[in-house]
């Protein structure tokens, strides 16, 4: 009996389990094989807006329209036969729709909130779109120069102040806005974050060097004010040569005013990039020129540098970021339409003034 | 020393009168004559009781020469009465008495200990607690319920844990800390944890002053021990699946020497079957018990005694209705996830207190006996978490995951949604027209129209694939995943590689809670006067509360930058405060400011971060209780007085605690500890000494038994006490700094008697007893009363309106326990009993408390007249309202069977009812229903002082609010909240009975050898319906005025319910077989 029991806890004491182990970083980024392999098991087929394939731009041509198939959208935002609001359904059913880009984005800086923006080459051309999923920090999962591969089955895509994104339908009701009863509609809301999980594929390692910054000047965007156009542009990368900051932001009516030296925690208009909205939650505008035209750099009131103060005159450079269109008073100020580049973190700021020194950011304090 | 001791005694000294008749006997048990050790011996005519030896010999003297019926009870075997006459001024020897095993006490020891085992599950703040395994079988009430309410947790009368106490061989084994006793530090070692002395609640005690709860002496001298080998296999279908056990025990050998050891071994693989007990979970815990012991001569012994159950398990949460009804399982747990085809828990507790004990007992003679204990463990108590860094939030039951995030306000207040408006419209899928709404709608085409749309909050095919994610239990929707989790990790290092700062997005830590504890017991007694006995005692206890966070896996990341993530967003807030930059925001969310190379804050696995701090505790007491025996009434009384002390060293410098000091430069001394002047000056240090608190409290009992006859007695019992604030209660947020809460800072500087105590929970109990015992019958009824006056206690959660981890620090908790205690044993022929049993109770606050909260990060958390503040004080709305500790209504009846050829069966049908949710003192604040806090200050900042009087307060059936001078609502809160405490038991009253049931044979073979055989079955009926306990979530979702200041109408949102209460479940069918072999 005591031998009997000697091999029993020798066989139990065997089964003790052990922990996991680490997952194989190859298992976890798919290869271009695996890309195709999940496309090739789609029962009906797929459709995949590749370089191939028209793209991004195609892929949003072919499923957003102007009104949108949910109504009722927000009155505010309507001017003539033009919705900056609006959602179109995908299909959930037939074939696999797939999109493919890489992440220009990261949220580390608190300028992006429960946004990504993907970028794909066709050619030489850049196609760009939003995606905008529930979920905070979410580059964390989705990181700068990630490719991914989304199937969009189920999903919508709709205009949010006349940008375009990958979205989900939501009813608006909230009582607290301003303007609220104006504002009462359908439009583009955020993915849950287990959708977009659940749709999205990380392909290969993130490689922030593969990421195309489309040098640009402030000529080539300003004037497009046609929303159709625009909308192809909103969400580039870009990069800006020669640029300087003016001191100043930009008001409601797009007016160009001088920056105060307030206490931006209290004045909306002090001379750091993001000051106090006073709980409104725009992101505030900072004027920047290249000597002819201006634009504006866009940052949030809970970005990590908001109250950083504004580089003088005297520091000339580069700025890359996201560019970005927004209209979203269609019908109290038809005509009012902003371009802007909103930037990741300062890293995406690199001046030098006339004696070679680097703008360093430093800090507002009382 | 012996000097000493009769000085006490000359202080109660009573006269003494001799006496010649007496009792002797021996017990042994049945199945293979070996001595029953420890078994109670007691002549039920004349309430006189002793104890067997090593020998299993008793010897009682002083009796009266009546007809008398000799009760003789131990645990692990079945009582047994005799009846005997005893002869006048003779020796009279009753011979050999043979105990029957038993068989299913295995089986219920076993069962409350694993529940036991739980009881510090979670670290949310909430956990469900159960009273330890009271399966001793001299009480017909406890030996029952114990056992056939621990399904629901039962806790004898409503008692949290430290007012029940856990001795081991006479030293207190409860930890200073928790108040609790740490049942997994006997995981498994049923064999060594089965003899024990039972005290039930306020009655005299030989081993300790006693508590209002149970007071338990688990004795494990070697002799006590039956001689020989028992092995034993069990299966289960509960947290473990099997159990297997070896333990020996050699007996009181020739040399005087006795040794006994045990070794056990439970065990589950990860369980991966969705749905099942146990889900998601493994178990892997040992346990081994050694003991020695050395009788000198009779009257010299010591006992040399170590134990301890490494123990590793996964563990389960509670979750709220809406995830119990997606997933359609009460048996859903979120804490894990597959990694590599396997599965992996994210919570994974690692548990070990070795203990060693040393006991010298010298018999002074027949009637003095003295006993000192020496006792040390290490609980290494830990369990890990995930925690993230800017990257989502990785659970699955994430409020912002769930469907009904999806539907925002859809929810009611048991978590399940609403599917109709008032109209009956169907909320989630249609999108209406509101015609008689307040507001114009202007179409496309310019049309204008009076009313406006309305709808779900998105649509209904978003909705239903989620959902349709959830009910199929989708790996990725409903589990952890690892592998995001490790992607966001590699692909983080990738894009960071030259930072020598950067810190992985996700990672595992361990949370350590080790407590070192030593510990001194004497126990003096002396029965030489007649019809008295004194018993005194002094107890001495040295705590230290460990506490700190290890990196425990780093998920495919490679460093972990040790700062405080909750301090990321507070830029604004301190900012405006004191005016910090972002560079000294970088320094307050510092876990440790001491450190000066950025680079030393870089922490790899296995490295300490976060928080390091220990509580120093200690605590003195002696007592002394004097028992009063005659014929017809027994009396006793006794006094305790206890000195405690508490301070708290930190080894690490929190940046909170600095900023802190910063901000209220008159109370530095508050945050920082007693160094606070040199840290102020920048002079660090290794560790960091905060203030002493110092405690003296003083309890008193006393009691009568009035013996109406042989068969009928009458108890009374009351004990009045103070006691100090546990120190897990003591601290406002101690991983971050030293400030103690509000009534320990008045104790502290009290110059009167009233403050002295402003800090102690005052407690009076007293309960009435009817016992009876006749051949037919034999049972209890207890009628008791509890008052708890200034009790405390300290809740954390995240708060939506700061946006930030705040502390809450409830005093003034008054409330009272009363109710009545009943069961009774009928037997039914010869082979049945009948077991009613009733433990009815009323347990509710009987005040409203106070409550005081802080950010951790110390942010402001509102705006007043006065400007920011960083204290909000406030009543917390609870009077009338229900004690969540499980039923109050317990109902069991118990159909038992025995058979005398070792036949075992019994059946017991329980109804469970008066369960009550947790509150959540958030929920409750005054503020909330009237607009303005109990220290006169608005709840709307944007108040002055002088608009305070003109808020108008309506009730309604259905809402209460108050509106500020701009006319917006300062709250918008269901008045209902206050009055509606949600009962937990399920509206079919079918739902509310659990049916248990056993059956054993006890099989003897030869040579002294038995096998038994035990199977239970727990809620064979598969009673899905049983809630056992549940919480309040304390986050309260907001609504900030667009274009308004924060703390300026700030609203609750009209969804209250957006983060429901959380549930527990009982169990549904289990089983649990075990055989176990003698030899």
């Amino acid at each position: 009996m005591k031998k009997y029991i000697i091999i029993c806890s020798t066989i139990a004491l065997a089964l003790f389990s052990c922990q996991p182990k680490d997952v194989d970083v190859n298992t976890l980024f798919k290869s271009q094989a695996d890309v195709q392999a999940i496309l090739d098991a789609e029962p009906e087929g797929y459709i995949l807006y590749d370089q191939d394939h028209g793209g991004l731009n195609q892929f949003v041509a072919d499923y957003m329209t102007e009104e949108g198939d949910y109504q009722p959208v927000r009155t505010r935002s309507t001017y003539g036969k033009f919705q900056m609001f609006s959602i179109d359904s995908i299909p959930v059913g037939g074939k696999g729709i797939y999109i493919m880009g890489r992440v220009t984005t990261d949220d580390w800086g608190g300028n992006f909130y429960k946004a990504l923006v993907i970028q794909q080459m066709v050619g030489s051309t850049q196609h760009a779109l939003r995606l905008s999923v529930d979920a905070g920090n979410a580059s964390g999962l989705y990181a700068k120069g990630q490719l991914l591969l989304i199937r969009v089955n189920g999903l919508a895509i709709g205009k949010y102040a006349n940008q375009p994104q990958l979205c989900v339908p939501t009813f608006n009701n909230n009582t607290q806005a301003q303007h609220a009863e104006e504002k009462v509609g359908w439009a583009p809301g955020r993915i849950p974050a287990a959708q977009f999980a659940k749709a999205t594929t990380l392909v290969g390692q993130p490689q922030p060097g593969q990421l195309f910054y489309e040098n640009l000047f402030i000529r080539d965007f300003i004037d497009i004010l046609d929303c159709e156009q625009a909308r192809e542009w909103d969400g580039k990368l870009v990069r800006i040569g020669n640029i300087h900051f003016t001191n100043q932001y930009a008001n409601a009516n797009g007016t160009l005013a001088p920056c105060t030296n307030g206490d931006p925690t209290t004045d909306g208009n002090a001379n750091v990039f993001g000051p106090t909205t006073g709980n409104v939650g725009y992101p505030q505008g900072r004027v920047i020129s290249d000597g002819q035209l201006n634009t504006i750099v866009s940052t949030s009131e809970y970005a990590k540098y908001a109250h950083m103060y504004l580089p003088d005159a005297e520091y000339v450079g580069t700025v890359e970021g996201i560019l970005g269109f927004y209209e979203d008073n269609g019908r109290y100020a038809p005509t009012w339409k902003t371009w802007s580049i909103s930037l990741r973190d300062l890293s995406d700021l690199r001046l030098v003034n006339a004696q070679g020194k680097v703008w360093e950011p430093t800090e507002y304090h009382k | 020393m012996r000097k000493i001791l009769y000085t006490i005694c000359a202080l109660l000294l009573p006269l003494s009168i001799m006496a010649q008749t007496s009792l002797r006997g021996r017990v042994v048990a049945e199945s293979d004559a070996t001595p029953v050790v420890g078994a109670k011996i007691t002549l039920g005519n004349q309430d006189i009781a002793t104890t067997t030896n090593q020998n299993g010999e008793f010897n009682l003297v002083y009796l009266d020469p009546i007809n008398e019926e000799v009760i003789v009870e131990q645990n692990g075997y079945l009582t047994k009465v005799v009846l005997f006459a005893l002869m006048a001024d003779q020796s009279n020897d009753m011979g050999t008495i043979e105990l029957k095993v038993d068989m299913q006490q295995e089986m219920r020891d076993e069962v409350t200990l694993q529940l036991s085992e739980m009881d510090l599950n979670d670290d949310e703040g909430k956990s469900q607690s159960t009273s330890s395994g009271s399966n001793a079988s001299n009480d017909v009430f406890n030996s029952n319920t114990g056992y056939a309410w621990s399904t629901v947790r039962y806790r004898a009368r409503g008692l949290e844990q430290q007012n029940e106490l856990t001795y081991i061989n006479g030293i207190n084994f409860n930890g200073m800390e928790r108040g609790n006793f740490n049942y997994s530090m006997i995981g498994g070692l049923n064999d060594a944890s089965r003899n024990k002395d039972e005290v039930n609640a306020i009655e005299s005690n030989a081993f300790t002053f006693g508590a209002l709860g149970k007071s338990t002496n688990i004795l494990m001298d070697a002799s006590r021990y039956a001689q020989g080998w028992k092995a034993g296999l069990s299966l289960a279908n509960r947290n473990y699946k099997g159990r297997v056990y070896l333990t020996y025990a050699s007996g009181l050998l020739d040399n005087g020497w006795a040794f006994a050891g045990s070794v056990a071994w439970r065990y589950s693989p990860y369980i991966d079957i969705k749905g099942i007990i146990g889900e998601g979970i493994n178990y892997n815990s040992g346990g081994y018990f050694f003991s020695a012991e050395k009788q000198f001569n009779r009257n010299h012994r010591l006992s040399i005694i170590t134990f301890g159950s490494p123990t590793m398990r996964g563990q389960s949460a509670a979750v709220t209705q809406e995830v119990y009804n997606l997933t359609g399982s009460i048996n859903y747990n979120p804490y894990w996830g597959y990694q590599n085809g396997k599965v992996r828990n994210s919570r994974v507790v690692k548990a070990f207190d070795p203990a060693i004990i040393l006991s010298y007992e010298w018999k002074i003679n027949e009637e003095q006996s003295f006993k000192v204990g020496l006792g040390y463990h290490y609980s290494l108590y830990s369990n890990s978490a995930l925690t993230f860094y800017n990257a989502p939030d990785p659970r699955p039951d994430y409020y912002r995951n769930l469907p009904s995030f999806l539907w925002d306000g859809q929810l009611d207040q048991n978590g399940n949604f609403i599917t109709k408006d008032g109209a009956g419209r169907n909320i989630g899928t249609d999108v209406f027209w509101d015609p008689y709404a307040d507001a114009v709608y202007t179409d496309k085409n310019g049309n204008q129209y009076d009313g406006r749309w309305i709808g779900s909050s998105v649509d209904k095919d978003a909705y239903q694939r989620l959902t349709n994610a959830w009910t199929s239990r989708d790996n990725a929707t409903t589990q952890i995943n690892w592998d995001d989790i490790y992607a966001a990790n590699y692909a983080y290092d990738i894009n960071n590689q030259s930072d020598p700062l950067r810190s992985s997005k996700y990672m595992l830590e361990r949370r350590h809670n080790d407590i070192m504890e030593s510990a001194a017991n004497i126990n003096y007694q002396n029965t030489e006067f007649q019809n008295l006995k004194i018993t005194a005692g002094f107890e001495a206890k040295e705590s230290q509360g460990i506490h700190y966070k290890t990196i425990d896996d780093l998920l495919g990341g490679t460093q972990w930058y040790d700062v405080d993530p909750f301090a990321e967003r507070d830029i604004k807030e301190l900012a405006t405060n004191i005016g910090l930059t972002q560079a000294d925001i970088e320094h307050v969310k510092r876990n440790d400011i001491a450190i000066t190379n950025e680079l030393d804050r870089v922490k790899k696995k296995g490295d300490k971060f976060g928080y390091d701090y220990t509580i120093n505790m200690t605590k003195v007491a002696v007592w002394a209780q004097n028992e009063w025996n005659w014929n017809a009434v027994d009396f006793y009384y006794a006094l305790k007085l206890t000195y405690s002390s508490m301070n708290r060293t930190t080894r690490m410098l929190n940046g909170r605690a600095w900023y802190l000091a910063q901000l209220q430069p008159d109370e530095d001394y508050y945050y920082l500890g007693m160094q606070y002047k040199q840290i102020r000056q920048g002079q660090y240090a290794a560790s960091y000494q905060g203030w002493e608190h110092q405690f003296f409290d003083p309890s008193f009992k006393i009691g009568a038994t009035y013996k109406i006859n042989g068969r009928n007695r009458i108890k009374l019992n009351a004990m009045a006490e103070t006691a100090a604030p546990l120190a897990r209660d003591a601290y406002i947020s101690p991983r971050v700094h030293d400030r103690a809460i509000q009534t320990i800072y008045t104790h502290d500087r009290a110059n009167n008697l009233r403050d002295f105590y402003a800090a102690s929970q005052r407690t009076v109990g007293y309960d009435l007893t009817y016992e009876f015992n006749f051949p037919i019958v034999r049972g209890r009824i207890t009628a008791f009363q509890q008052h708890f006056w200034n009790g405390s206690e300290l809740n954390g959660y995240y708060d939506d309106e700061a946006r930030t981890f705040v502390n809450q620090s409830i005093t003034g908790i008054n409330r009272v326990h009363r109710g009545l205690e009943a069961a009774a044993a009928f037997k039914l022929g010869t082979y049945f009993t009948l077991t009613p049993m009733l433990a009815i109770a009323d347990y509710h606050y009987t005040s409203n408390a106070y409550a005081v909260t802080t950010a951790e990060n110390g942010m402001a958390l509102a705006e007043s007249s006065k400007g920011a503040m960083y204290t909000l004080n406030d009543s917390v709305l609870i009077k009338g309202l229900k004690v969540a500790t499980g039923p109050q209504l317990n109902a069991s009846l118990k159909l038992s069977f025995f058979h005398p050829k070792m036949w075992f069966a019994d059946i017991t049908i329980s109804y469970f009812d008066w369960n009550y949710l947790d509150y959540a003192p958030a929920r409750r604040m005054q503020g909330l229903f009237t607009g303005v806090r109990a220290d006169g200050t608005a709840v709307n900042g944007s108040l002055a002082s002088s608009d305070i009087s003109n808020i108008a307060l309506n009730k309604t059936e259905d809402g209460s609010w108050a509106t500020d001078k701009y006319g917006t609502p300062v709250v918008n809160y269901p008045y209902n909240i206050l009055t509606d405490q949600e009962i937990l038991v399920s509206r079919n009253v079918w739902n509310r009975f659990i049916i248990d049931a056993s059956v054993g044979k006890l099989i003897y073979l030869k040579n002294r050898q038995s096998l038994s055989i035990n199977l239970s079955a727990s809620n064979i009926t598969n009673n899905t319906h049983m809630k056992t306990g549940g919480y309040q979530q304390s986050r309260l979702p907001r609504l900030t005025k667009q274009g308004q200041p924060d703390n300026v109408n700030s609203v609750i949102s009209s969804n209250v319910w957006k983060f429901p209460a959380k549930y527990y479940y009982a169990w549904g069918v289990n089983f649990f077989l075990n055989i176990t072999y003698k030899f």
